[in-house]
């Protein structure tokens, strides 16, 4: 027998192409490829697992029912990440829940909630010293992160954390060029800021 | 240059990696000004930090929730497509082996056709036979499965009934199916709910 199409070498553009042909294989790709990138986007924005979850699968859902839409001259990681900002930022915007502790969920009501809704950072240095201090200096720039406004977040973890240029950036937010330096270059400064006092404890 | 440390918007033209014109000054500066050089190293550790952080893994339900809300409409032609590629062997011996074969069969079909076409009477003739034949052998299968569950006279009694027996009786068998089979279904669903 012929071997099945191999999708997890295919690019983004030729997967798309298989998923407006109706193959669910290539749908269960897209979601393979971007779910932990976009639930990543959408968890940093909203402090919460559950909700995270919530609102990733919404994005999904929008795109991948509307997979015909897709016009080729754009990135579909751009469009992806696009929606995701928007449900996001539009939960925000209804229940205000942008300052949030990274230490768990402000729904959760016993030490178990607490631990689920916690966030799990992981380390790849190679000594134990190393991998507490970038631990720290992790969990510190999560909760600077957490501090952040909204825009700034998306437009500082699009660009750090996603490794997107400020003209992808523009374009998938919907903001002009400028806007998107100025906002990156304000999170870097107050992330900066932030993160002081880590390296004044450390020295 | 030298009489002024770098602006917020020059430090970000280097952690930015920037080439072009006004960067060469910059790095200079940066090479001879202490305090320049810490600030750089500050927000070039801000950003290696931030460019670190790890991706946040969904769980592992996810997938199928969303999938669960997707609607995939495979189009005919595409299953159809698909189907015929499973088929097709892997290896070009195997491929070309197949596709004598495939060969073989058109042309034994094609020459049936022609000595068909060619000899139509004879074919309309072998085929009238097969038909009388198939006809028996369905008509006394029939025959036989009523006599052995009614009797001799039901039989009678259809032939004797001719085309509107047959199709009481057939209506009549097909109602009683159709019973069985609705009511298996609503035992089936409220069983189902019941779980």
């Amino acid at each position: 027998m012929a071997p099945s199409l191999d999708l997890a070498n295919l690019p983004d553009a030729d997967v798309v192409t298989l998923a407006q042909q109706g193959r669910e294989a290539a749908f269960r790709e897209l979601l393979r490829r971007y779910e932990r990138p976009v639930f990543s986007l959408i968890f940093r924005m909203v402090r919460d697992r559950e909700i995270s979850e919530d609102l990733a699968q919404d994005t999904f859902i929008k795109v991948l029912n509307h997979i015909d839409r897709y016009r080729p001259e754009f990135k579909l990681s751009s469009w992806l990440f696009k929606i995701a900002n928007n449900v996001a930022i539009d939960h925000l915007r209804k229940r205000q829940l942008d300052t949030v502790s990274i230490d768990g969920s402000p729904h959760a009501a016993s030490a178990a909630e607490i631990e689920a809704t916690s966030f799990d950072l992981v380390a790849r240095q190679e000594s134990a010293l190393e991998e507490m201090e970038a631990r720290e200096l992790g969990s510190a720039i999560e909760r600077a992160i957490a501090r952040l406004r909204p825009e700034y977040r998306s437009c500082i973890m699009l660009r750090h954390v996603e490794g997107r240029s400020y003209e992808e950036i523009a374009a998938t937010l919907d903001l002009p060029l400028g806007t998107v330096k100025t906002y990156i270059h304000r999170a870097r400064h107050e992330l900066r800021e932030a993160l002081e006092h880590v390296k004044g404890a450390g020295s | 240059m030298k009489h002024r440390h770098l602006l917020p918007d020059e430090i970000d033209q280097l952690l930015d990696g920037e080439a072009g014109f006004g960067v060469a000054p910059l790095v200079a500066h940066v090479e001879t000004c202490d305090r320049c050089r810490a600030e750089l190293a500050d927000a070039r550790q801000v950003v290696s930090a931030l460019e670190h952080l790890p991706h946040f893994v969904p769980s592992p339900r996810f997938a199928e929730r969303v999938m669960a809300q997707v609607q995939v409409f495979e189009p005919w032609h595409v299953t159809a497509l698909d189907t015929i590629k499973q088929w097709v062997p892997a290896s070009r011996p195997a491929r070309a082996l197949g596709l004598t074969a495939l060969a073989m069969l058109a042309l034994v079909i094609s020459v049936t056709a022609v000595w068909m076409a060619v000899r139509l009477d004879a074919f309309l003739f072998f085929a009238d036979l097969a038909g009388q034949r198939a006809r028996q052998a369905v008509f006394g299968a029939a025959g036989d499965a009523i006599a052995s569950t009614f009797g001799g006279a039901a039989v009678d009694a259809l032939r004797a009934g001719g085309m509107t027996a047959a199709i009481g009786v057939t209506s009549f068998l097909a109602i009683v199916l159709l019973a069985v089979v609705g009511l298996r279904a609503l035992v089936a669903t409220a069983r189902r709910r019941r779980i």
